[in-house]
């Protein structure tokens, strides 16, 4: 501090001369016509080409704002994309009937991402906690099923598909007997039943439907036709080969399936 | 800075403001149309402001005078300039005209204390500078050079001369 006020005080004359000169300069400039008439004339000349050139050199100065402008703008460009609306309306429909008691409500949703195939097939799903979806209720979509609810956020649910090593549902016939349902990975169109009893006669293209004994889907909901029984031999048990009534993999809509039992039902498993 | 001096140097002011705007404003002589030849004697109150005068104080007088002299002259900020750069050129043109020996600490920048040939060096000097000032600021602009080198060559002998009358006739020891 000492040192610059030395310095400041060793230049005090050129500070008071570059002072009056500027003074001086102004005072020309706007008392004196011919000056006056020079200066604007150089001005006009000069003034232009270096405002550019300050300008082109200042201007990446600017560029971290400029970005940051116009990343908004693109957000909000983007948001006004008919894509990126969430569909707000509610299509459910109980039905009103005074002799059967409504227990499964369907809500329509639509999937809006997808995990890429393999193994483990999941989707997510614009419907969410916000319309009452809940962890484990069931999806189905146009005449199969679609998968089960794994996650829930307020506005959007992640589904594992039928088409997932660890999914099981409970399914079988229509005269009651039933095993259950898995995917072994492998065919997309093709799921297996396991632990249906071998004595059960099996013919090809017998429906499977789903039993609703997980509470998860509705019972009688067809899944597929059979295409082939193998008995395991020493189980008591045979495997079924099931082909799909739809393609999870190319579902674009999904209903799901909220029991309105499910409560009720869930006290009776607790008490053993 | 003695009482003298400081006299002197009120009187200077005043005297060479009147002289310039009153007597040499209005010798100017030139040809088709142009002045060129010009005589300017305020300088001479920089020249002689008292050695050791601090250097802002120099500007700032200079300054003064420029501007009292351009309200007499519709010239508004070119004496002052001018003479406002002279002001600071002061410094250097002493170190550039010192004599062998230095200046002594009382010394005056007076012909009568350091001799008519300094003084005429010294004069020299501080008078290419203001003239070169302010025939630059008059014409305002480098396309005139020529005419800035010609007014410059024919004004610095003229005012030389009268500065040197002047000079001889007063001879101001302080």
């Amino acid at each position: 501090m000492g040192r610059l006020l030395r310095i400041l005080l060793n230049s005090s004359g050129l500070f008071t001369f570059a002072g009056l000169q500027l003074l001086c300069l102004y005072l020309i400039v706007n008392h004196n016509d011919t000056q006056r008439q020079i200066w604007a004339e150089t001005k006009s000349v000069y003034g232009s080409t270096l405002s550019e050139f300050i300008s082109d050199k200042l201007a990446f100065l600017d560029v971290a704002r400029e970005n940051e402008i116009l990343r908004r703008e693109n957000a909000a460009l983007l948001a006004r994309i008919p894509g990126s609306g969430y569909d707000t309306s509610v299509d459910t429909l109980p039905v009103r009937d005074s002799l059967l008691q409504q227990r499964f409500t369907y809500l329509a949703s639509r999937v809006i991402n997808k995990s890429p195939y393999g193994p483990y097939n999941t989707l997510v799903i614009d419907r969410g906690s916000n319309l009452g979806v809940e962890r484990g209720q069931g999806v189905v979509s146009d005449g199969g099923l679609l998968g089960i609810i794994s996650e829930v956020t307020p506005r959007h649910a992640r589904v594992i598909s039928i088409l997932h090593l660890d999914t099981r549902i409970s399914a079988g016939l229509d005269n009651s007997a039933f095993g259950t349902l898995k995917w072994n990975g492998r065919d997309p169109r093709r799921v297996t039943i396991t632990d249906m009893p071998d004595y059960v006669p099996i013919a090809p293209n017998d429906t499977i439907y789903t039993t609703g004994y997980s509470n998860v889907f509705p019972t009688g909901l067809p899944i597929g036709t059979v295409e082939s029984s193998e008995p395991l031999p020493g189980t008591g048990s045979q495997d079924l080969t099931v082909v799909l009534l739809n393609d999870p993999l190319l579902a674009a809509n999904g209903y799901i399936v909220r029991d309105l039992f499910k409560e009720e039902l869930d006290q009776l498993n607790r008490v053993r | 800075m003695t009482t003298a001096a400081l006299v002197n140097s009120v009187l200077r002011f005043f005297l060479l403001l009147v002289a310039q705007v009153f007597v040499f404003n209005q010798i100017a002589w030139g040809w088709s149309g142009k002045d060129y030849l010009f005589v300017f004697v305020y300088p001479l109150f920089v020249a002689l402001l008292p050695m050791r005068t601090p250097r802002p104080l120099v500007i700032l007088l200079g300054f003064l005078l420029g501007i009292s002299i351009d309200f007499f002259s519709e010239t508004l900020g070119l004496h002052a300039g001018a003479l406002t750069f002279t002001a600071y050129c002061r410094p250097l043109i002493l170190r550039l005209v010192q004599p062998r020996d230095g200046y002594s600490i009382k010394a005056y920048p007076t012909a009568a204390d350091l001799g008519s040939g300094w003084m005429f060096r010294y004069l020299a000097f501080l008078l290419l500078a203001h003239l070169l000032a302010f025939f630059s600021l008059q014409t305002f602009s480098v396309l005139f050079l020529t005419d800035i080198i010609i007014k410059t060559l024919l004004s610095l002998p003229a005012s030389l001369l009268v500065l040197g009358a002047l000079i001889l006739i007063f001879n101001p020891r302080a």
